[in-house]
């Protein structure tokens, strides 16, 4: 009995003990909860240590993680080199089209002064109708001789020569077949003359002319008939580059039925129904 | 509809106009015109209900085939080496030929054929000449009489649906 006794009274003891003790403690631990358990009371907390550690991270950033997204974009860049290559393709084309465009009516303006200083007696009523109407001497020259058409065209894959898609003004033979055989001379002429980093641009017989605008994994083909002055094809050729940006950047690895109705009806309303 | 380039390569006078020939118009003609670069035509073949479109380039014969331009195999869904039955000289170098293939196109499914099987009398004959071909086989075919040709091409195309 007396051992129980004491053994109260230790309890006791102990029991204040820890209250005087832990008195400020338990305050503490009270505020921290209701400060975690009130929202509000805990972002007003977190927030500037987040913010902190946010501007830290921003500023750190490129100085710690520089090297692995550097070999991370290697890898990815690798990886899709093909699909990149394909998007970038047309827009590379456009610029180096920009700039050439540029130089050369830089030449075609200083042609145009030697012709207007050269025949300026001879053809003034010519000269005089033209201005009325704002053509050039040079382009007046060209533009007499017959418009063309575009009769063909055709998208192929640069390798294998299988079609990815093509629209006509009439039906013609295979197409399948005329893009492998086009394809077939390509290669063999590429190939005949060594020529690295060249490619065949152009087949003419005749008034009809094949034109070839190369990409990178594939290459357009189109048949032409008439005359066609540089201009008017400097002009296809940008057409050419909106529409493959516009229809040939996500181009599957081998052509398929969906693939080929698709570019189809594309190459047939944007060249041919004109 | 799938479309797939298939290269029809061998020595020359081998029999590969022919066998393109029989497989494409089912003909066979007796007369001897060399091919000069490339001939390029088509076939559909219908495997488990889909539509193969076989796009098949009959190449000018080479003695050795580093001689064939590289640009001609490239994209290609198969290749066919041909060789002849009965001339020895056609397959004596198979194998280093076979090698520079497998180097231009690893991962391409590679079929050696066996071409002008009618000129062969008998079947220990073709087991001899079997032998000393320095290669596996896949298929003997007669361009002349058609035997095993369109099945050449059946079991190309159902390796494409595959």
């Amino acid at each position: 009995m007396v051992a129980t006794s004491h053994n109260k009274q230790d309890e006791e003891l102990l029991h204040q003990l820890q209250n005087i003790l832990l008195k400020d403690d338990r305050v503490a631990i009270e505020r921290l909860q209701e400060t975690i358990d009130d929202p509000t009371l805990l972002s007003e907390k977190i927030s500037p240590i987040i913010e902190e550690r946010m501007m830290f991270f921003k500023e750190a950033f490129p100085k710690e993680f520089k090297a692995t997204v550097d070999k991370m974009i290697e890898v990815k860049l690798k990886a899709s080199q093909e699909e990149i290559l394909d998007v970038i393709y047309p827009v590379m084309g456009k610029m180096i089209k920009k700039y050439v465009n540029h130089q050369i009516q830089m030449l075609k303006d200083s042609i145009d002064e030697s012709i207007k200083k050269t025949f300026f007696s001879k053809g003034i009523l010519w000269r005089i109708k033209n201005s009325l109407f704002g053509i050039k001497v040079s382009d007046q020259v060209i533009h007499d001789l017959k418009d063309y058409q575009i009769e063909e065209i055709y998208v192929i894959q640069r390798n294998s020569g299988l079609l990815f898609g093509s629209a006509s003004t009439e039906n013609t033979i295979d197409q399948d077949v005329i893009a492998g055989m086009l394809t077939a001379i390509k290669s063999f002429v590429e190939d005949a003359f060594k020529r690295e980093r060249e490619d065949l641009e152009m087949i003419q017989y005749g008034t009809y002319k094949i034109l070839l605008q190369n990409f990178y994994s594939y290459y357009v083909a189109i048949a032409i008939s008439g005359t066609m002055t540089s201009t008017e094809r400097e002009d296809l050729a940008n057409e050419l580059l909106t529409f493959a940006e516009e229809h040939l950047n996500n181009m599957p690895p081998e052509p398929d039925g969906q693939i080929f109705k698709t570019i189809s009806s594309a190459l047939g309303q944007e060249f041919i129904k004109k | 509809m799938i479309s797939r380039k298939v290269i029809l390569t061998g020595s020359f006078g081998v029999g590969k106009t022919s066998l393109f020939r029989r497989f494409i118009k089912g003909s066979f003609s007796e007369k001897y015109i060399t091919t000069i670069g490339v001939k390029v035509d088509k076939k559909v073949v219908e495997v488990r209900g889909e539509e193969v479109s076989i796009l098949l380039w009959d190449i000018a014969g080479e003695v050795k085939q580093d001689k064939v331009p590289k640009s001609f195999f490239l994209g290609a869904s198969a290749i066919i080496y041909v060789f002849d039955l009965t001339r020895p000289s056609t397959y004596k170098n198979i194998g280093v030929d076979l090698n520079i293939l497998d180097e231009i196109l690893p991962d391409t499914i590679l079929k050696v054929v066996g071409n002008k099987e009618d000129l062969i009398e008998d079947k220990d004959k073709l087991a001899k000449i079997k032998a000393e071909v320095n290669a596996t086989i896949d298929v003997v075919t007669s361009a002349k009489s058609g035997h095993n040709v369109e099945q050449l091409f059946f079991d190309l195309a159902a390796n494409f649906v595959d």
